[in-house]
């Protein structure tokens, strides 16, 4: 009972690759909407110098 | 017809560049990606170009209408969190009628009069431009006011209110500063430039590098070492690109160099020995200028070379050509960038064909030697 149980769970080399097959699909979707987002500065900016308590 | 001028697109490598006008954004994505923004912004219906991708990728037509619709969700959403502007009106604000610093800087044939209410601004502008302070002249071009008001600095320009920046916001006020005198001494308003980057221009008699890395990868050290030997410094920390030509512009603020790389340079800068140190107890940073050795502030000159220069103890110089995906991504958020389409568009034209390298060294000679060979198109790009 107990390994038929257990061979209801393997799946073949072959099913597994058709499985992944099917999901690597989905996988082209993902990354065409993976990207990334750049802000400039919004306005001109020095080294960050500001003076401290030394003056 | 949805409106598509608000989109600027540029392959670079593998990937697309596209920028919004609405919010001065870069994104950088896939070609399909951006093919498929391109047909949304054409109006071309989201069922036709989720069938196209559903047949492209063969992946079920509910997926792709799903995705198209999320993508065009998302990207949208991005482009309107432009900050609302605090708005405040200064025009009540009351000049002091005392400064207790005036000092007088010359700049090519321009005599510009900075007047400081106290102590604390003197110390935000002075020690960058000390080296062209002259004593009192009688042919003010250009009178600039900078005071304290209410824990604000307030900044004037002939008059003109230009700004006023609380402390945590400082370096605005000393990039503002450097704008007002660039516009000044290259006679170019603000939308005639194509934008301000963080790093140090070195030149020769024909061009220009741009080095950049972050703080504390040696920078000025290392525009301070090729000055000495045969380059110019042309700009060290605000370097201007303007849009006509695509030119960097000479900005002739003074070099700044962090205590621990006055020793390397006394060498060759003995006048740093006794030259101030100035605490930037906030950023920890003791730092000591630089006069930059040229002497023409109305040169500008291109650059097609990007340089990211990194100093690394005992490590062997190395040099590489590296992704300009990868440049781009550094270079975008340290820098000002024109939010007018057309010097996007340049910026973008411009990054296309430059070239960017890495430089990683501990020899001087070593780097020193394969700056000049970049600048001789010598470099073995690999």
């Amino acid at each position: 009972m107990n390994n038929k149980e257990q061979n209801n769970d393997t799946i073949s080399r072959k099913e597994a690759i058709k499985k992944i097959g099917n999901y690597s699909k989905y996988v082209s979707l993902t990354a065409l909407g993976t990207y990334l987002i750049l802000n400039p500065q919004e306005a001109q900016a020095q080294s960050p110098e500001a003076p401290g308590t030394g003056f | 017809m949805k409106n598509n001028t608000s989109f600027l697109y540029k392959p670079l490598e593998d990937k697309t560049i596209t920028w919004f006008e609405n919010s001065n954004k870069y994104l950088v994505l896939e070609n399909t990606t951006a093919d498929i923004l391109k047909r949304l912004s054409k109006g071309v219906s989201v069922e036709e170009i989720a069938k196209a991708l559903s047949k492209k990728l063969n992946v079920p037509l509910d997926k792709t209408i799903d995705f198209i619709l999320d993508l065009e969700k998302k990207i949208y959403a991005s482009k309107s969190t432009k900050k609302s502007n605090f708005l405040n009106d200064y025009r009540d604000i009351e000049k002091p009628t005392y400064f207790e610093f005036t000092k007088f800087y010359k700049i090519n044939n321009l005599v510009f009069k900075v007047a400081f209410s106290s102590e604390y601004e003197l110390y935000l502008v002075h020690p960058k431009f000390a080296h062209l302070e002259i004593e009192n002249s009688e042919n003010i071009t250009h009178e600039f006011l900078v005071f304290l008001n209410n824990k604000y600095v307030f900044f004037y320009v002939d008059k003109n209110f230009i700004g006023a920046w609380s402390n945590k916001d400082i370096h605005y006020f000393q990039g503002k500063f450097s704008m007002e005198l660039i516009q000044k001494i290259h006679q170019k308003e603000e939308h005639e430039w194509m934008g301000v980057f963080h790093a140090s221009a070195v030149s020769n008699t024909e061009k220009t590098i741009l080095f950049l890395g972050d703080s504390g990868n040696g920078k000025s050290t290392s525009l301070a070492l090729l000055q000495a030997n045969g380059f110019t410094c042309l700009a060290d920390d605000f370097v201007p690109i303007a849009n006509k030509n695509i030119h960097v512009y000479s900005f002739p603020a003074a070099i700044s160099i962090k205590k621990n790389s006055v020793e390397t340079l006394l060498p060759l800068y003995p006048e740093l020995q006794n030259s101030a140190e100035y605490h930037f107890k906030r950023f920890n940073k003791i730092v000591r200028y630089l006069k930059p050795n040229n002497t023409d502030f109305y040169s500008h000159l291109p650059c097609n070379d990007l340089v990211f220069i990194k100093y690394e103890k005992e490590s062997d110089l190395q040099v590489r050509q590296i992704s300009k995906i990868e440049a781009f991504q550094e270079l975008v958020p340290d820098s000002w960038l024109s939010p007018l389409k057309e010097n996007a568009q340049k910026f973008l034209d411009w990054f296309h064909q430059i070239n960017c390298y890495q430089i990683t060294y501990s020899n001087n000679t070593k780097m020193i030697d394969t700056v000049s060979k970049i600048f001789k198109n010598n470099i073995d790009k690999n």
